[in-house]
């Protein structure tokens, strides 16, 4: 097995043990916060026999344990149970909601590696002078402030004062695309409507720029700082004295090496943001699963909490899992380390 | 630097012609809180009750501007003591095609019983239900219910055979179908649903009724909008009418920015429930004190949304203004802190041992304001007392036993059918103690005399009656503080006219139903 397959299977398996940890953490408290399910689901003036036989229906009654057991059991089936909030199996509201939440995400992801990474290496090649000072007091400002901020201060500017963006939802009622991926950038494509991917793209730019002004400034400021620790390595300072070109210093032996801690911190800050969508969501009516997972909470629809919670989880454990590998692919050592291991 | 402006305008430009186009007229969009599905037999608040009124139809529909209610799927009714006999309308039909018939009528009620969710428990009383021919449909009442006409706004009719064609085996009442798809004879056809988006009606063409042809041809009822995300929408002509939800603050900036401000009023109250069980509350005389001391004209300005619109009116009792047995409006309560402390005087416990409870419902911000506010009332009649935020979800949980019941509750209620029964039965009959609109726990032989006869009355007169000496006997007794008489206010873009929320004269005096969309008109 190759010392990258073994990190591979290493790093499942520990995800695996991770999920099964958060499936019992998030059923046990979901079970305890204040609440009856079953009088939430069916309103405040159902009976207390009605509110007794849907909570007998639902297992309420029994042990967390013996609850946990049915949970498993469906589960191993593929099946998350049925949402008390839209009487739909938790999987289908999953796979209505995360296209959106993901692609959001995506793009924001895009927009911080593509924004943050050359700020930083431009402020630390202009290191001390003006470029630099004003990336760092413009990182500084993006990472001050939280995403739904910056949702609303955007949406002022940019959709109140000067109508250049949309307001709100993925796309604009007139059109009508037929979901394949529920990407709606991708759907518009396989659909050959132009107009429409203009229109999905035009609404996805200040959500996404909202949820990722955090993790610019973030990136920025660490690929600054390690850049700058690199540049002061004698290597770097052999290569100035052989005369190479700046450009060529900077990318090739200031950069790479710099990425490594910052790969790390995007990947969790890229893992963060499905968390911090919601507000950025809600602010844009944005129909993705983060806000979902709130609407859920708020009603202790407890299949849906437990089904949303998963699959954030998994997505982020996924996006660890592919940090993990690009270090490793960028870092020799580590590989080396997984050998030595073996 | 002329180059960079051209650029940047050039830039705005082209930008702008990239923004998504706007609707044409014909279209409403209004916003409320997420609805999850769309069963219609588990609609029980403002949203829910809207989409039912709309897809839906039901036997009867409460009278525009007048007491009483009036024929709609049926044409006429005849009550027999417990039994009701209701004839349908010739020629209705459902948005399927299919007509609507006695049959349909038995099977939409024996599956909201069955269910037992939302306002199912008006049926309770409902012995059997019992298709006489294809047009004729009786009701057999385990008990005199008065209130029962005005239940059936809440009994949606549904398409049975529609419902057992779509359903799924395993599936009894077609609650799968019916989470998502409409099957109703309403005036509007639900076309698309996302609970988290929003849900998408168009106008039934082959409506029983005529609708008028500025009626809107499609609804886009839109989900969980923040309130910055509203009024940038209405400002910029994206979207026709706010939710109630909005804080008074914003809609007051939508007003001044010209949107028109409906309003739909005369089912509920904003209340100050006083646990009854509770030391110092289980004494009358302190419970009038704490009534007395009430800054009730403070709370209304607390509410004004505009000098002319506000959330609510002055409470002049017990019973909201405009329902049986409710007093006249120039008989509006004020705080009386004179009087308040004689009844102070008169109560058994020392003042100055009290710690009065005030809790508020962290879903609901106002409250917190009226907590302030009832806590420096307290605090002017030399009582002590604390604030204790709650999570709904903890509320509903607490006021099933009296000792965790707090000492004051704040809760708005509304009457469910427009009928006084719905609002006050389950709030002050002994038999329906420790629910989240009893945390009173009152028990008074009288006050369970008079609801009881409000039930068994035949006439409206007798009804009238009852509710009158209700009313007088809950001002005695005091378990609770009548803060003011609610109204529900929503921005709208002048391109919106509705006249069930802008004219009393044509209201319904039922929430939700103001939204009728057919009766409504949108500008192109």
């Amino acid at each position: 097995m190759t010392p990258v397959l073994r990190l591979l299977a290493r790093r499942l398996g520990i995800s695996l043990i991770v999920l099964v940890g958060v499936s019992m953490l998030i059923f046990g408290i979901a079970r305890v916060i204040p609440g009856d399910p079953a009088r939430i689901a069916l309103g405040p003036n159902a009976t207390a026999e009605q509110v007794d036989a849907l909570r007998e229906s639902l297992h309420l009654n029994e042990a967390i344990p013996v609850q946990y057991g049915y949970f498993v059991k469906d589960l191993l089936r593929g099946d998350l149970g049925t949402s008390l909030y839209t009487n739909r199996p938790v999987t289908q509201d999953i796979a209505q909601f995360l296209p959106a939440t993901l692609e959001l995400v995506l793009f924001a992801g895009i927009l911080m590696v593509g924004i943050g990474l050359p700020l930083g290496i431009w402020s630390a090649r202009y290191r001390g002078r003006w470029p630099d000072h004003v990336i760092r007091l413009v990182s500084l400002l993006g990472v001050s402030a939280p995403s739904f901020v910056w949702a609303v201060i955007l949406m002022l500017l940019f959709a109140f004062f000067l109508p250049i963006f949309p307001i709100a939802g993925r796309i604009s009622d007139i059109y009508e695309i037929e979901r394949v991926t529920g990407f709606l950038l991708i759907d518009t494509l396989l659909a050959g409507n132009l107009a429409a991917f203009r229109d999905a793209f035009w609404h996805i730019v200040l959500p996404a720029f909202a949820l990722a002004v955090s993790g610019i400034g973030q990136a920025a400021r660490l690929t600054r700082a390690n850049m700058v620790e690199t540049y002061d390595k004698p290597y770097i300072e052999m290569a100035q004295a052989y005369g190479f070109r700046a450009r060529r210093i900077a990318r090739k032996y200031a950069f790479k090496p710099s990425l490594i801690p910052s790969l790390t911190i995007i990947g969790l800050d890229f893992a963060a943001m499905l968390g911090n969508a919601f507000l950025v969501e809600a602010v844009f009516a944005w129909p993705g699963l983060s806000r979902y997972g709130v609407a859920v909470i708020l009603r202790k629809d407890l299949n849906a909490i437990i089904g949303t919670v998963l699959i954030i989880s998994a997505t982020f454990l996924i996006v660890n899992l592919i940090v993990d590998l690009l270090i490793a692919f960028l870092n020799p050592r580590i590989r080396y380390s997984q050998r030595g291991s073996s | 630097m002329a180059i960079w402006n051209t650029s940047l305008a050039a830039g705005l430009l082209a930008a702008t012609a990239l923004v998504s186009p706007a609707l044409a007229g014909g279209t409403l969009r209004l916003d409320e809180v997420a609805v999850g599905e769309l069963d219609p037999a588990k609609a029980s608040d403002y949203a829910d009750s809207i989409l039912m009124f709309n897809v839906y139809d039901t036997l009867v529909l409460p009278a525009q501007g007048a007491a009483g209610h009036v024929p709609h799927l049926a044409e006429s009714w005849t009550s027999d003591g417990n039994t009701f006999t209701f004839t349908l309308r010739d020629g209705a039909a459902f948005q399927s095609g299919n007509p609507v018939t006695a049959d349909d009528v038995v099977y939409s009620l024996d599956r909201t019983k069955a269910l037992g969710a939302g306002l199912s428990y008006l049926f309770g009383v409902v012995e059997s239900a019992e298709a006489v021919d294809a047009r004729t449909v009786r009701f057999t009442l385990s008990s005199p219910y008065a209130p029962f006409v005005a239940s059936l706004t809440r009994l949606p009719i549904v398409d049975k055979a529609l419902v057992e064609a779509s359903k799924a085996a395993d599936d009894t009442w077609g609650e799968a179908f019916l989470s998502g798809n409409g099957a109703g004879s309403g005036a509007y056809v639900v076309t698309a649903h996302n609970p988290q988006e929003e849900t998408v009606m168009e106008k039934n063409g082959s409506y029983f009724l005529d609708i008028a042809e500025a009626a809107p041809d499609q609804v886009r009822l839109r989900y969980g909008l923040e309130a910055a995300t509203v009024r940038t929408l209405i400002a910029q002509g994206e979207h026709d009418i706010s939710s109630q939800w909005l804080p008074p603050e914003v809609m007051k900036a939508l007003a001044d920015d010209g949107a028109q401000l409906f309003t739909e009023g005369g089912t509920g109250a904003f209340y100050l429930k006083m646990n009854t069980t509770k030391p110092p509350l289980d004494d009358v005389n302190c419970r009038l004190a704490l009534s007395e001391a009430f800054d009730y004209d403070t709370s209304i300005r607390m509410i004004a949304i505009t000098d002319e619109v506000s959330g609510g009116s002055p409470a002049t009792g017990a019973i909201p203004k405009g329902m049986f047995g409710a007093n006249d409006a120039s008989m509006a309560l004020m705080q009386d802190l004179d009087a308040a402390k004689a009844h102070l005087d008169a109560c058994a416990y020392d003042p100055a041992e009290m710690d009065i409870e005030i809790s508020w419902i962290a879903e609901v911000p106002l409250e917190e304001r009226f907590a302030l506010l009832f806590q420096s009332n307290l605090t002017a009649l030399g009582v002590k007392s604390h604030i204790v935020k709650m999570p709904w979800a903890l509320f509903a949980e607490q006021v099933s036993k009296p000792e965790n019941t707090p000492h004051i509750s704040q809760l708005f209620v509304n009457a469910v059918t427009g009928d006084p029964d719905t609002l006050l039965y389950g709030m002050y009959h002994s038999s329906t103690p420790g629910t989240w609109q009893s945390p009173e726990y009152l028990n008074d032989a009288k006050v369970d005399e008079y609801l009881e006869a409000g039930r068994m009355a035949a006439t409206e007169e007798e009804r009238g009656e009852a509710y009158a000496m209700l009313n007088a006997r809950l001002m005695e007794i005091a378990p609770t503080i009548y803060a003011y008489d609610r109204q529900s206010v929503f921005a709208a873009s002048s391109r919106v006219t509705a006249p069930a929320l802008t004219d009393p004269a044509q209201a319904f005096g039922l929430d939700g139903m103001g939204f009728t969309f057919r009766l409504m008109e949108v500008a192109d």
